[in-house]
Parts: C-alpha cells; structure tokens; sequence
C-alpha cells in the first residue's frame, strides 16, 4: 500500500521536476527574447534563477504543483510575440522553404526537343 | 625499346585498395560547394568543452569529453538546462524541448550537436 504510494508520490515528483525543467528552459529562452543586450539578459537570468532556486526546497506535492501552473501563468503573461528561432526550425522564416522534392520526379535536360523532336 | 615495353607488359603493379576507399569517401565532398560546413568530431568536442569550461559554476580542470554534468560536475538540473541552452546558442541549433531533456552529460551533447544536420 504504502510501497504503491510511495512510487506514483515519486512519479509524481520526477513529472514535477520534468515540468519544472521544461518552464525554466522556456522562461530562459523569453527571457533572452526580451534583454537581447547580453549583459541585460544576464541580470535577468539570474533573476530568474533566484525565483526557481527559492522554491527548490519545498517537499508538499500540491504545493510544488500550485507554484509550477503559478510560475506555467506568468511566463504565459511575458511570452514575447516574436521570438527569435532558428531559421530552419519550425516557426522560423527558412522553415519548409525549400523542401527536398519527392523522389523520382527529375528535370529531363532536353531543351525543346520535345517541340523539335 | 622493344625489350622495354616487353618488360612493362609482363610487371604488374598491385593497385592500392586503400587508396581507392579514400577517394571513395572523399567523392562525397564536392569542391567548392556551399555545404562544407560540416563539423568535424574534434571541432566539436573543442567547443563544447570550451562552453562547458565557460559556465561560472563548473570547475574547467575538471572537464572532459565524457563527464556527466550532474554526477562529476556537481550541477543542478536547471544548470543542465542553461548549458545546453548555452550550447545550442554556440551551434546555432533548435533543440526540442524533449531532446533536450535527454541531454545530460557531454558525450550525449557532442553526439546530438555532431549528428544534428544543422550544427554550424
């Protein structure tokens, strides 16, 4: 009984820290949208560090999840409306640009010989 | 002259096969091309561990190419999340958040930013 709790308690922990990771990643990349002068982006970087590593010690399992969908809200709130991406990745300009023609279609060199055979 | 000529009909010189495998992997270069920005193993390993030396809270006598950066480095988890954020500034990648995941140790980091065809 006590074992079953205990392993979905530790399930639950390790989706927690997976969302906790995955918040920081993106409020990290926001963050850098938004301070595009280096030395800007790393005041508010450790900013941000400061706010996650305040939190890091809690132990209650709802509280964890309150503060995450908390933290989910705010960078909701400061998501910049054009992010920079990588060219060739999805969202950025290059994407799907100039897809790989599908196999088996090739240009035949003949020119005009099909009108002057 | 006549022997001569007869003498080279009869030597034969073995061809090379090592030569041959060269050039055959060579054939997959093209001179002049605008696609010779791939990076080579070693390239990478240099910038990766440069990265990886760079960050404040890592110890670079302590850094090789196949260190764990929670286990041998003593760093957090939201660490790994800034260093490979870090890394995909210096190659100019995109990587998903849940490859990104995965990323925890630098062996894993040169591999995925060697094998990633965008990596420059």
């Amino acid at each position: 009984m006590s074992g079953v709790s205990s392993a979905a308690y530790f399930a639950r922990r390790v989706a927690q820290k997976e969302r906790v990771r995955i918040l920081y990643r993106r409020a990290l990349k926001d963050t850098l949208n938004w301070a595009v002068h280096r030395h800007i982006f790393y005041r508010d970087a450790s900013d941000l560090r400061e706010k996650f590593n305040a939190n890091q010690d809690v132990e209650d399992v709802d509280r964890i999840d309150k503060l995450i969908a908390h933290g989910e809200a705010e960078y909701d709130k400061w998501r910049h409306p054009d992010p920079y991406i990588v060219p060739w990745a999805p969202g950025g300009s290059k994407f799907c640009r100039n897809p790989t023609p599908p196999a088996g279609i090739e240009i035949v060199y003949n020119y005009g010989q099909e009108d002057n055979p | 002259m006549a022997l001569r000529t007869a003498v080279l009909r009869h030597l034969r010189v073995p061809v090379t096969g090592s030569n041959q495998s060269q050039i055959g992997f060579l054939g997959s270069i093209r001179a002049f091309s605008s696609h010779d920005d791939h990076l080579s193993k070693q390239e990478v390993v240099d910038r990766v561990l440069d990265v990886v030396k760079c960050f404040p809270k890592v110890d670079p006598a302590k850094v090789t190419p196949d260190v764990h950066f929670q286990k041998d480095l003593g760093l957090d988890s939201l660490d790994t999340v800034e260093i490979v954020m870090a890394i995909e500034e210096e190659f100019k990648l995109e990587i998903p958040d849940k490859e990104a995941e995965k990323v925890d140790s630098c062996p894993l980091a040169i591999e995925y930013v060697f094998n990633h065809p965008m990596s420059s």
